[in-house]
C-alpha cells in the first residue's frame, strides 16, 4: 500500500486514540508534573515521529504540513486550558498557519515538494481528488453565503457602570449626609472582635451584636429575595432581574466600597442611579421609602459582619469609633 | 463509629435493599435512626446561628424574621417532620437525607443550596444540631424510633442527565393510566399544574398547594437533577411528611411508580437550567414571526401550537416546527415600590408572537400557569404588556422605569383583566376549560403610583382568552401603527423593549401589588430576504469561474515550461 496513505491513517488513528483513551486517563484534577494535559499533548508528536521512523514511512512535506497544522488546531481547541475566546483562537491559528507555511517554504526543495500534490490536483493528474475538491468547494462557498445572509437576531448587548460615581451629598429622611465624611454610627467597635459571636445568642450581651441581629433580621425580611440567604446575589427572585443583584461575597462589591457609598445606594436604590447605570431596570428599591435611617445603617453593619469584609477606608482617616457618643450625632450629618 | 465507615455501611445496606427489592416483593428492613453525633454539636450550633436562624428561628420553630413573608414557610423542626426522605411516611429522615437537603437546597423555595458555600464538614455538623432541635421525638430514641429505607428500583430506561430524554411513549401512556387510576389529578390537576385542590393545609394549618409538574425545576426534592424521574419515584414511595401528599407504596408497584414518574416527567418542558439559581435561563428576545396572510385569532389554532421545550434540546414535532417558539419570561414579586408582593403566585410567563406588515397587525400570545383564579369581581386576575410609550424619544439603551414608567419616560400598558365564566376553584378538572370575560384597559404609566387612562381611542384587543387546566392563555392584538399620543408605535427589525405584569385575583393583588418581569426585547423579524435564494448560487458560480481560471493558468505555465518558453526555477542538487 501507498506509504503516504499509511502515514495518514497512522496520524488519524493516533490522534483519535489519544483523544478518546489517553486524554481522560492523563487529565486528572489534582496537579501532577507527569499526569497533565500538556505532557499528554507532547506525547502525541513523539508517538507519531516514533511510528513513522520505525515503519520508514517518510511522509511527504505536504502531509507533514497538514499534521503540524492539525496538531496546532487540536492544541488550541482542546488542550489549552482554560479555553480561550474564539477571537483569540482565530488569532493564534493565523499565527500557527503562517508558521506552518514558513516551515514548508524554508527552502526550495521542500516548497516544491509541498506544492506538488496541489499542482497535480489542479491540473488533473490526481483525477479523483480534482473532482472531489472542485465539486465540493463551490458547494461550500454557496453554503457559507447562505449562512451569512440568513438573518439572525440576538438581543443587543448592554453595558452598564456597576459602581457609578456617588454624589457629594445625599438627603435621607430630611438629613443631608456628606458622603466624604459620613460614617456608620453603629460601627462602635472593631468588627473582628465579634467574629465568634452569634446573632440572637449574643444579642443581649453587647450592643454590637444586638445591632447585627437587628440588621440581619431586617435583611432577611427585605433583602434576601434578591441578594440571597448567602448574600451572594442568588436570592429566589434574583434570576428575574437584569442587572442581577449584587453579590456581597464577591471582593468587587462591598469589600471595595466605603460604607457611605453603600448608604447612598441603599437609600436611593435603582431610581437614584445615574443614566450610565441603567436606573430603569434596577429592581433595587429606594429603601428610604421602606426603612428608617437607623435600620439602613444596621443592615450595612450586618452585611459586613456576615461576609467578613471590612469597609474601605483611607489611611488618613481618623478613627471614628464612638464618635456618635462624643458629639451627640453621627459623623457627616449637618 | 467514624463517618466513612458509617457511610459505607449505609451504601452497602442501600445497594442490598435495591437488590432485595427485585428478589422479594415486599422487603421491610427496619433500622434505628441515625443518632446525633454529639461531638459535632458545637460546630453545628455555630453554623446554625450564623446561617440558618434567620428563617428557621432561634428554637427551630420555622419562625425566624424572614418566615412570615415566605410562601412556602421555612421548616419547623420541632415536630421532626421532614418532607424529602428515603424513609417511610411519618418516619424520621436518614442523616443522608438532611445532608442532601442542605447541600442541594429546596428549589422553588427560599432554601438555597449550601453545598459549595459551606464545607461538607460544616453541613454534617449543622445537620447534627438541627436533629437536636426536634423536640417531640428523638433521633437518639433507638428503642421506639425505627426507619425503613424505601425500595425505589432503578431507572428502567437508563436515561441520562441532564434532560433524561428517550423514555418510550408506551411507558408514558401507561404512567398516565396509573395517574388517572390513583386520582392524582384530585390535587395535581388534570394536566399536572397543581390546580386540583385550593383548600389544602399542612400539619401546622398553613395553606399549601400541590406541585406543578410542568415546572419540575421547582420540585423541592429535585436535588439539582431537575429532570430525573427518580425524584417522582421517591416522592410517590415516601410521601411528603407534614403535607397532604401520602405515599403510594402499597397501591402502586415499584415498576409502575417508574412508569408514573415517566408520565410526570414527560410533562416538564426541557429548558436550560441556570445552575446557580435552579431556574430556566430566560429567553430575553421575543422574536415575532412574519406571517403571510391571515393570522389565526383562536388560541386553539395549529398556528399557535408549539412545545414549551427549548428546540435545541428536544426537537419540535412536524406540525409545530414552523411556528414561533414559546419564550420563557421569568417573573418575580414586585418588591421595590409601594405595596410589595413577597409571594407571587406565578413565577413565569410563556410568550410567542406573529405579525403581518400588509395588514399592519401584531399578535402576542401570553400564557402562564396559575392554580386558581379569582371568584371576586373586586379582584379580577390580570396580565399586561408594558411598552415605552415614546419609543422614538429613547436614546441608546435608555428605557422607562420598569415599574410603570417614570415622570420623563412614560409607558404604554396593555392590561387584560378577566373573570372565568362558571368557574369555581373547587370544580373538578375540566378538559374544555373556562371562557374568560376580558376587559382590556390601555393606560399610561408615569410612575409606580401614577397610572392614568388613555384619552385616545383604545386600539388593543384581546381576540381570544381561555383558562384551561391551570393555564391562562390570552391573545393580544394591535395595529403596528396608531394615532394615539401615548400608543407605542411598533417598527419592524428593531429591538423594542417590552416587559410583563401579572396580578393574581385569588391572592388579592391589584395595582403595584403584582408580579413583574424585567425589560425584555421583542423584534419583528422581516420575511426571509430574496437574496437568500439567489446569492448562494451566484457566489458558487463565481467560485467555479475562479477554479477554471486557476486550472487554465496552471496548465498554461506547464505548457510554457514544456515548450521551453519559460524556465523552471532552478534548484541546485543535494550535496
Amino acid at each position: 500500500m501507498n506509504k503516504t496513505f499509511i502515514s495518514f491513517i497512522v496520524f488519524v488513528g493516533v490522534l483519535l486514540g489519544f483523544h478518546n483513551v489517553v486524554f481522560p486517563i492523563m487529565d486528572i484534577k489534582e496537579f501532577s508534573w507527569v499526569m497533565n494535559r500538556y505532557v499528554y499533548y507532547l506525547l502525541i508528536p513523539i508517538t507519531l515521529i516514533f511510528i513513522n521512523i520505525i515503519l520508514r514511512l517518510k511522509p511527504p512535506v505536504s502531509l507533514i504540513a497538514l499534521m503540524v497544522w492539525v496538531l496546532g488546531f487540536y492544541f488550541y481547541k482542546y488542550v489549552l486550558y482554560p479555553p480561550i475566546p474564539w477571537t483569540l483562537f482565530i488569532t493564534y491559528m493565523v499565527m500557527w498557519s503562517i508558521g506552518t507555511f514558513l516551515y514548508v517554504s524554508q527552502d526550495a526543495h521542500t516548497f516544491r515538494e509541498f506544492r506538488k500534490p496541489i499542482v497535480k490536483t489542479i491540473i488533473g493528474e490526481y483525477k479523483l481528488a480534482r473532482i472531489v475538491v472542485f465539486a465540493l468547494l463551490p458547494v461550500l462557498v454557496g453554503w457559507m453565503t447562505y449562512n451569512n445572509i440568513y438573518p439572525a437576531y440576538q438581543e443587543p448587548v448592554e453595558l452598564r457602570t456597576v459602581h457609578p460615581a456617588p454624589p457629594a451629598t445625599t438627603k435621607v429622611h430630611g438629613k443631608t449626609w456628606t458622603l466624604e465624611t459620613a460614617r456608620n454610627p453603629y460601627r462602635v467597635d472593631e468588627q473582628d472582635n465579634y467574629k465568634n459571636s452569634f446573632p440572637f445568642l449574643d444579642a443581649d450581651k453587647n450592643e454590637y451584636m444586638k445591632n447585627v441581629t437587628q440588621g440581619g433580621s431586617l435583611f432577611f425580611e427585605n433583602c434576601h429575595y434578591c441578594h440571597g440567604d448567602q448574600l451572594n446575589g442568588n436570592g429566589m427572585f434574583s434570576h428575574v432581574f437584569n442587572p442581577t443583584p449584587a453579590n456581597f461575597i464577591d471582593p468587587g462589591t462591598i469589600a471595595m466600597l466605603r460604607e457611605s457609598f453603600i448608604f447612598w445606594r441603599v437609600s436611593k436604590g435603582g431610581p437614584g442611579l445615574p443614566n450610565e447605570s441603567t436606573p430603569w431596570s434596577s429592581a433595587m428599591p429606594p429603601w428610604e421609602e421602606h426603612l428608617t435611617t437607623e435600620e439602613i445603617w444596621k443592615i450595612i453593619l450586618f452585611e459586613y459582619w456576615y461576609t467578613g469584609w471590612h469597609p474601605r477606608t483611607f489611611d488618613t482617616e481618623e478613627s471614628y469609633v464612638g464618635q456618635w457618643e462624643k458629639e451627640g450625632k453621627p459623623a457627616g450629618v449637618h | 463509629m467514624n463517618k466513612i465507615v458509617r457511610l459505607k455501611i449505609g451504601r452497602i445496606l442501600f445497594a442490598g435493599l435495591i437488590l432485595m427489592a427485585f428478589s422479594f416483593p415486599a422487603t421491610v428492613i427496619a433500622q434505628p435512626p441515625d443518632v446525633v453525633k454529639k461531638d459535632l454539636l458545637d460546630k453545628g450550633k455555630q453554623v446554625y446561628y450564623k446561617r440558618c436562624v434567620w428563617c428557621h428561628g432561634v428554637e427551630g420553630g420555622g419562625d425566624g424574621p424572614a418566615a412570615d413573608r415566605l410562601f412556602t414557610r421555612p421548616r419547623n423542626f420541632i415536630q421532626g417532620t421532614f418532607k424529602i426522605r428515603f424513609t417511610d411516611s411519618g418516619e424520621l429522615p436518614l442523616e443522608e437525607d438532611l445532608i442532601r437537603t442542605v447541600t442541594n437546597g429546596l428549589p422553588g423555595s427560599a432554601m438555597p443550596a449550601w453545598g459549595g458555600f459551606l464545607s461538607p464538614d460544616e453541613i454534617t455538623a449543622v445537620v447534627q444540631f438541627v436533629k437536636t432541635l426536634v423536640q417531640d421525638r428523638s433521633f437518639d430514641d433507638v428503642e421506639d424510633e425505627t426507619v425503613v429505607v424505601q425500595e425505589f428500583g432503578s431507572n428502567p430506561w437508563g436515561t441520562k442527565e441532564p434532560y433524561h430524554l428517550g423514555i418510550p411513549q408506551e411507558a408514558i401512556d401507561q404512567g398516565k393510566e396509573i395517574f388517572i387510576k390513583n386520582k392524582c389529578f384530585e390535587c395535581h390537576g388534570g394536566e399536572g399544574r397543581g390546580d386540583g385542590n385550593p383548600t389544602m393545609k399542612d400539619d401546622w394549618g398553613f395553606p399549601i398547594v400541590a406541585a406543578d409538574w410542568q415546572q419540575c425545576w421547582n420540585f423541592r426534592g429535585s436535588r439539582r437533577h431537575h429532570f430525573d424521574p427518580f425524584n417522582v419515584v421517591r416522592t410517590v414511595s415516601t410521601g411528603l411528611n407534614g403535607t397532604p401528599m401520602p405515599n403510594f407504596k402499597d397501591q402502586i408497584t415499584v415498576e409502575d411508580r417508574w412508569k408514573l414518574a415517566a408520565f410526570v416527567n414527560s410533562l416538564c418542558p426541557r429548558k436550560k437550567i441556570d445552575k446557580l439559581t435552579s431556574k430556566p435561563v430566560p429567553d430575553f428576545l421575543i422574536s415575532s414571526l412574519y406571517t403571510e396572510g391571515d393570522i389565526a385569532e383562536s388560541i386553539e389554532d395549529p398556528m399557535w401550537k408549539a412545545e414549551d421545550d427549548d428546540p435545541s434540546i428536544r426537537e419540535r414535532s412536524e406540525e409545530t416546527k414552523e411556528n414561533p417558539r414559546k419564550n420563557y419570561i421569568a417573573m418575580a414579586g414586585q418588591i421595590t415600590r409601594g405595596k410589595r408582593n413577597f409571594d407571587p403566585k406565578t413565577d413565569n410567563l410563556w410568550v410567542s408572537s406573529r405579525w403581518n406588515a400588509e395588514k399592519n397587525v401584531i399578535y402576542y400570545l401570553v400564557e402562564y400557569h396559575i392554580r386558581f383564579l379569582s371568584s371576586d369581581p373586586e379582584y379580577p386576575d390580570a396580565v399586561a404588556l408594558q411598552w415605552p410609550a415614546k419609543l422614538s424619544e429613547l436614546f441608546g439603551a435608555e428605557k422607562p422605569y420598569f415599574i410603570n414608567g417614570d415622570s420623563k419616560k412614560p409607558v404604554d400598558i396593555w392590561k387584560a383583566s378577566f373573570m372565568a365564566q362558571d368557574y369555581n376553584s373547587t370544580n373538578p378538572p375540566s378538559e374544555t376549560g373556562y371562557k374568560l370575560d376580558v376587559k382590556v384597559e390601555e393606560t399610561i404609566g408615569h410612575g409606580f403610583d401614577a397610572i392614568t387612562a388613555k384619552e385616545s381611542e383604545p386600539k388593543v384587543k384581546v381576540v381570544d382568552a381561555i383558562f384551561k387546566q391551570g393555564k391562562v392563555s390570552v391573545l393580544f392584538k394591535r395595529e403596528l401603527t396608531t394615532e394615539g399620543e401615548f400608543d407605542v408605535q411598533i417598527p419592524s427589525e428593531q429591538f423594542i423593549p417590552v416587559s410583563f405584569l401579572q396580578w393574581s385575583g385569588d391572592d388579592k393583588e391589584k395595582d403595584e401589588h403584582m408580579a413583574i418581569s424585567t425589560w425584555y426585547y421583542t423584534i419583528l423579524e422581516p420575511p426571509l430576504p430574496d437574496s437568500l435564494y439567489y446569492m448562494p448560487p451566484i457566489m458558487a458560480a463565481v467560485f467555479v469561474c475562479f477554479q477554471g481560471w486557476l486550472v487554465w493558468m496552471t496548465k498554461r505555465t506547464r505548457k510554457m515550461f514544456d515548450d521551453g518558453k519559460s524556465r523552471r526555477d532552478f534548484i541546485p542538487p543535494d550535496l
